[in-house]
């Protein structure tokens, strides 16, 4: 194991006029392993929604489970019910197979191919065609490094444009430029995802000519973040929790009025809250030395809640909290783009002021908040860890 | 210099925080006082229950159930006539 993970998003924007999306993205992630399939059925609507699933599932179990590419294409092609208007069975596919984070391997079928950045800057990798039943697929097997950004996408992406603003529609060496132009290292597969489906949505006019689906996959350098909500339900576990909580590795979050009070009489240093608030909806924020950040706890959890929840739909609010300095943007950036590995310390103690019906604050409340929290995080694909005191 | 906190903790947030802050501003601004007061924020102040409004803490006195309605009385009482 080296100090890498690989991080991965994906979104699709729908045909115009269209409810299903004949696109489809499988993932698969296991102990040392991550598998991404991009199909992209003939056709629109539920006929190339059924292609595109039944290809990414089929390629996803069996790609998993080691089996060649030959195998993996006649099983397709042997599988896929026929058009009856054209006469065939047909669906593209991209994968992309990660091992032990330190090996890629890249197959390719009939998609625009997948765009590869190392350092932000384009990377020609090499690959091998072969024929496998009739059909042209090209192979790469390659070193990834830190920072090796992979983007798959279906032929929408390319098209995007064409007859409406643009002659040709937006060409793979363009989407290239933008990707290099707007790259930073801190930007997550899902941000990466989302700025050229934005633009891609753009160039449609928002009313896409075809499915449009892009997935990014990055390899990123492993970054924990311990996050503590909350003091021990047995007040005499505050030292135990505090000592487990600051020996951990990276950031250090603290939320909550009691907690952060109890992490500075630990740490033997002031409290210092501010006093401006930035956002009237979420308290301010405070400061204590050898603390990453200080905020209030429910609150802006449940706003940070709100933001991931956001993100893994379709991060509109990605604008609000990318940028704002209140404490739940702030928690937001440390958790979503820049942690791969997060630790929750939950105390469990229950304020006997916050048992007030009539505020929205209550124990129960807390503790699902933070139950989906760890939920959306764990879906954003990041590796969660939960111990309650 | 007199001391004097707000609590921004959850409870008291809910209560009514941010228009505390921002009367403690106003009405320090308009006597003068910035000189003599110095506003901060506190994380709870452990007096969530008590009465319907915002805990402040003037030097080391709590005072809980800050409202709109009765901050002019209470800035008098405990900050204005003391300072």
């Amino acid at each position: 194991m080296n100090d890498l993970c690989v991080d991965s998003g994906y979104r699709s924007l729908l045909k115009y006029g269209e409810e299903l999306c004949g696109d489809s993205v499988q993932e698969i992630r296991g102990e040392n392993t991550f598998l991404l399939v991009l199909a992209d059925g003939l056709g629109s609507g539920v006929k190339a929604n059924i292609l595109s699933t039944l290809t990414s599932k089929i390629l996803a179990t069996m790609v998993e489970n080691d089996m060649s590419v030959e195998e993996c294409v006649a099983t397709i092609a042997a599988t896929l019910p026929v058009c009856q208007k054209r006469g065939v069975a047909y669906s593209t596919f991209t994968i992309i197979h990660i091992t032990n984070n330190d090996e890629a391997e890249i197959i390719q079928y009939d998609n625009p191919m997948v765009i590869m950045l190392r350092d932000g800057k384009s990377y020609d990798y090499p690959t091998i065609m072969k024929t496998v039943e009739g059909k042209k697929i090209y192979e790469t097997k390659i070193k990834v490094k830190q920072d090796d950004v992979f983007i798959a996408m279906s032929d929408g992406a390319i098209y995007a444009g064409v007859e409406q603003v643009l002659n040709y529609g937006w060409q793979r060496e363009n989407i290239v430029d933008f990707a290099e132009a707007n790259y930073d290292y801190r930007n997550t597969a899902k941000i990466i995802t989302s700025m050229i489906l934005e633009q891609c949505a753009l160039l449609y006019n928002d009313k896409p000519g075809d499915d449009t689906t892009v997935a990014t996959v990055q390899v990123r350098k492993r970054k924990p973040a311990n996050l503590m909500i909350g003091p021990p339900k047995d007040p005499n576990d505050v030292k135990k929790m505090m000592a487990s909580f600051f020996a951990k590795e990276g950031r250090h979050i603290v939320c909550g009025g009691t907690t952060s009070t109890l992490a500075a009489e630990y740490l033997g240093k002031p409290l210092i809250t501010d006093i401006d608030y930035i956002d009237p909806d979420i308290p301010p924020t405070a400061k204590i030395e050898g603390v990453d950040l200080v905020t209030e706890g429910v609150l802006t959890i449940s706003r940070v809640l709100e933001y991931a929840t956001n993100y893994l739909e379709n991060n509109e609010r990605y604008q609000e909290w990318s940028v704002k300095k209140d404490g739940a943007s702030q928690i937001a950036r440390l958790l979503f783009r820049e942690a791969t590995d997060i630790n929750f310390y939950v105390g469990r103690a229950m304020n006997p002021a916050h048992q007030n019906p009539n505020l929205p604050i209550n124990f129960n409340i807390k503790m699902r908040i933070v139950e989906r929290l760890a939920e959306a995080l764990k879906q954003m694909g990041k590796t969660i860890n939960v111990c309650y005191f | 210099m007199m001391n004097v906190y707000v609590c921004v903790g959850s409870s008291c947030h809910l209560k009514g925080s941010y228009d505390i802050i921002n009367l403690m501003k106003e009405q320090i601004a308009s006597h003068g006082l910035e000189d003599k007061v110095n506003l901060a924020a506190a994380f709870c102040l452990g007096k969530c229950t008590d009465g319907d409004g915002v805990s402040i803490k003037v030097e080391d006195e709590i005072v809980g159930g800050v409202n709109p309605a009765n901050f002019n009385e209470i800035f008098k009482t405990y900050i204005l006539d003391r300072v």
